[in-house]
């Protein structure tokens, strides 16, 4: 509770502060509010909160805040060059950034259906903001009314299936509903129903086959700063939204959703990966790869009792940032994966974090990428093994798109071009790489 | 704890040291690790482990003696990988130097690691620098074949990291030790599938007939410093993996069930890849085939999981090492002194250049496994192994000696005395004349007392397994 309070509160400072159109005051506070955020997660339940009254209502635990957090900072940094190169809006672009957290935070691990409604819109108004914001762009105003008409469209299909539970269950409590549907009351086609429609709308929200058409138009209109933010903590707080209703709420109609929900596995992995080969714009390329990993991350299902989800999910956050904020330093405003030839040569920073990145996504181990594909796995196979044995063939598509991404990269160019890094980009590639090998001592 | 992690230390200092001492840097590096295991062997007791535990869950080493063997053999690679390309221009970049110890890390952790999560993550590790040594100092022309060898390794190996999961599940255990007193068997048909996912991993890597035609465009488009990393020493990964760990813990039906599907695909690439060596023009190529034929053999012999068998297959093992590392460099001589590798373009370079005549027909005749030399107590060994299982198996397994003699005494007889073709030759360098007589002196001395190795490799090889 702590945290959304302190990262709502930094955000409005912020808001204030960036009257004074100036790009550094904007991000040290939006990063003090973030760090003190996650310090204020670690330490919650260890000492005497003010607001401990209202601990039940934000149950999300203190590691994932952290996650969440950690993930915002690394995208602020990384896209600080783009928000300061407009320093009329910088403190707004970090405010909104910072409410829609509060968001994240407040829907990751719900435990009551209309709060979590009340995250999700949290979540995703600003975003839709954060999308449009470049006013000049047409490719950012229809990406950002593509979002706002197809995220409203998913936020109805939830209420109307969170009204549907209600009308099955008489609750919004996940417990009490739990606890209702327990007794046989899953096998109503009101709760069967509403069920699929929650199903569905969380699908979107997280970009899986067949929801997933308004990812890669969004992410292509969106700037990389932007898409840095967008294609990780919404992620993160949708699957944890998802695995936290599903593996609590219908625990007991596991038997009815999951072929359905491994037939999506199975169609994201393979339609992302597939279609993530043809792509020649990187943006376009990260959102199909997204799509892909949103289907593995779904695996976290299959075992309600012990999902392995938060590595995966971190080495996806970090690989995804550091591949993003190397896409900006070629590509700020156009996006084609010509410019990504050579890349690595501009910088030995640049070379190490790519690899290690894109091994990370392929999930080659020793980075982090493999250990959370493998803790996923781990708990998946026993229940879903053909679903797994299916998605570590799409695995391989997916490794030759990375390893194409890497190859075109590390060719040498005739003429060595050098690009010098700010100092916030060699600050979040080396926090990035340092994460994805640090991996191996966490599992 | 050193002997594992000294590649990877000097690995990562190789990318900060200057390009122009860069391969002084790698031969010194490659000697002290060679050095280190060689002291550290003198001092290890052949009976028991030596446990190495850096706090890690799922990764643990325990060293015995065959995973010993191994640790020395990849040293040497390495070290004669730098030595004998002391004099071309690859080692001139650090990336190689830095690269190639990085995967001498992986090489060795895979050798001594205890868990079976250890090692695939080790399995894997070497993946990433043999992949940018192709890619960078290649000769690919496009990237599909590149591709093609990434794409049968990571097939095979996420096979296999579907049987570890499986594995792990099913017994609840993860040491070697554990595994081997799992009692596999009772899992029937199951036991059947997770074997073959690991036998897909090794037959892409060993390879095994039709898991192969990644191998002769890799190989002949390598650099040849690649192409002997991965003939002498990648491919034994898969060749340990079997005798180590798949062979004893899957010891039973699942065995029984994969025994003759892996000896006749074995003899199938014993015959196939002799008869297209024979055809071959190109010496890489050439070889690559005659790797496919002498792999087959040493993958066949090993199915049949005969103690003796087992210990003079890692005498044959070292033998190929040997080999390929010998042939290897002879064909990136010829390449790097002529620019063409095809052999109807070469002849009489042994007038010009006696010295390197001299060394290549030694290596050939140790390829050849004449007596005295390691292959043939390899070679002699596992064939009448062979016959011993069945008749049929042993004479289509011993034709390679027949076939093995036309390829290579083709593969040495027209660049070397064929009709003159060349105008001029640079002889050996000094280096590369250290190499020849080290692997030339290692043959000879393990053909006449092949003992040092068995008697070594016995300790661990001839435990009780159940």
């Amino acid at each position: 509770m702590d945290s959304i309070v302190i990262l709502f509160i930094s955000g409005l400072i912020g808001l204030f502060a960036g009257m004074q159109k100036k790009p550094l005051l904007s991000i040290i506070i939006a990063s003090l509010g973030l760090v003190s955020a996650g310090v204020a997660a670690y330490f919650k339940g260890s000492y005497i909160s003010p607001l401990s009254s209202y601990e039940a209502y934000v149950p999300t635990q203190g590691l994932i805040i952290i996650l969440l957090c950690t993930v915002t900072l690394l995208a602020i940094l990384g896209g600080y060059k783009r928000y300061a190169a407009d320093n009329e809006h910088t403190g707004d672009y970090l405010a909104l950034i910072l409410f829609s957290l509060c968001g994240a935070v407040l829907m990751a691990q719900p435990n009551d259906l209309m709060l979590f409604f009340i995250g999700l819109e949290i979540l995703s108004i600003p975003i839709y903001v954060l999308v449009g914001i470049e006013k000049g762009s047409s490719r950012s105003a229809e990406a950002a009314v593509k979002y706002f008409f197809t995220g409203s469209f998913a936020s109805a299909i939830i209420l109307f299936g969170i009204a549907l539970l209600y009308g099955a269950t008489g609750s919004f409590q996940l417990i009490e509903i739990q606890s209702n549907l327990a007794i046989g009351i899953w096998q109503s086609p009101m709760a069967i129903i509403g069920s699929l429609f929650l199903l569905a709308g969380f699908i979107f929200k997280i970009g899986a086959v067949p929801f997933h058409f308004w990812g890669p138009d969004v992410y292509d209109g969106a700037s990389n700063a932007v898409l840095m933010y967008m294609a990780t903590v919404v992620k993160i707080a949708g699957i944890y939204a998802l695995v936290n209703v599903f593996g609590q709420v219908f625990r007991d109609s596991y038997g009815f959703w999951i072929d359905l929900v491994s037939l999506i596995i199975v169609l994201s992995m393979f339609y992302g990966y597939i279609t993530a080969w043809k792509q020649t714009s990187f943006r376009r390329l990260i959102a199909y790869s997204s799509i892909a990993n949103a289907g593995l991350m779904i695996f976290a299902l299959a075992d309600t009792h012990n999902s392995n989800l938060f590595l995966f999910v971190a080495a996806y956050a970090f690989a995804t940032i550091a591949l993003v904020v190397i896409n900006s330093i070629v590509n700020d405003d156009t996006d084609s994966l010509v410019n990504w030839e050579g890349i690595a040569w501009r910088h030995p920073l640049i070379g190490i974090a790519l690899v290690i990145s894109l091994f990370s996504l392929a999930g080659i181990p020793p980075f982090a990428g493999f250990f959370g594909k493998f803790s996923l796995l781990w708990s998946a196979v026993p229940h879903v093994p053909y679903t797994a044995i299916l998605a570590l063939i799409a695995s391989v598509i997916g490794a030759f798109v990375y390893l194409r991404l890497m190859m075109s990269a590390l060719k040498k160019p005739t003429v060595v071009v050098r690009s010098p890094l700010s100092f916030e980009q060699i600050l979040v590639l080396t926090l990035t790489s340092l994460a994805a090998i640090g991996a191996l001592y966490f599992i | 704890m050193a002997l594992i992690l000294l590649p990877l230390v000097f690995g990562i200092i190789a990318w900060f040291v200057p390009g122009n001492i860069s391969r002084i840097f790698g031969l010194i590096a490659s000697t002290v690790t060679l050095a280190w295991s060689i002291i550290a062997v003198s001092y290890f007791e052949p009976s028991e482990h030596l446990l190495v535990d850096f706090g890690l869950r799922f990764v643990r080493f325990s060293i015995d003696s065959l995973g010993f063997t191994m640790v020395l053999l990849t040293n040497s690679v390495f070290f004669l990988v730098f030595l004998s390309n002391f004099n071309t221009s690859i080692v001139h970049e650090k990336r190689f130097t830095a690269l190639a110890l990085l995967m001498q890390f992986g090489l060795l952790g895979l050798f001594t690691t205890n868990t079976i999560l250890g090692f695939y993550i080790f399995w894997e590790l070497t993946l990433l620098p043999i992949f940018l040594i192709l890619y960078w100092f290649g000769a690919f022309d496009k990237p599909r074949a590149l591709l093609q060898f990434f794409l049968y390794t990571l097939v095979g190996s996420l096979a296999m990291l579907l049987s570890i999961i499986g594995l792990m599940h099913l017994t609840n255990q993860q040491t070697y030790d554990a595994l081997l007193a799992a009692d596999i068997q009772s899992f029937g048909n199951t036991s059947i599938f997770l074997m073959g996912g690991f036998l897909l991993a090794f037959a892409v890597k060993i390879p095994l007939f039709p898991f192969h035609t990644w191998q002769a465009e890799t190989y002949t488009k390598a650099p040849t410093a690649g192409t002997m990393l991965l003939s002498a020493i990648m491919l034994k990964m898969a060749l340990f993996g079997l005798l180590k760990w798949v062979l004893p813990i899957f010891d039973g039906n699942a065995t029984d069930f994969w025994r003759w599907p892996v000896i006749t695909l074995g003899l199938v690439g014993i015959i196939y890849g002799a008869v297209i060596a024979i055809r071959q023009q190109n010496l890489k190529t050439l070889f690559a085939y005659a790797s496919l034929s002498h792999l087959g053999l040493i993958a066949a012999a090993l199915m049949l999981q005969n103690e003796h068998t087992n210990l003079i297959s890692v005498v044959q093992i070292v033998n190929h090492s040997i080999v390929s590392i010998g042939l290897f460099l002879a064909a990136g001589i010829i390449e790097e002194r002529l620019g063409t590798q095809q052999l109807d373009q070469l002849g009489g370079i042994a007038k010009v250049a006696p010295r390197f005549g001299f060394w290549f027909a030694v290596l050939t005749f140790v390829s050849l496994s004449v007596p005295f030399t390691a292959g043939f107590i390899g070679e002699f060994f596992l064939i009448k192994a062979l016959f011993s299982a069945h008749t049929f198996t042993g004479i289509l397994a011993s034709t390679t000696l027949v076939l093995g003699a036309v390829y290579m005494l083709k593969a040495y007889q027209v660049p070397m005395f064929g009709p003159t073709k060349i105008n001029s030759f640079q002889d050996l360098h000094w280096s590369e004349l250290a190499v020849f007589a080290i692997l030339s002196i290692a043959a000879i001395y393990l053909g006449l007392a092949p003992q040092c190795i068995t008697d070594f490799v016995a300790h661990s090889l001839t435990q009780p397994t159940h």
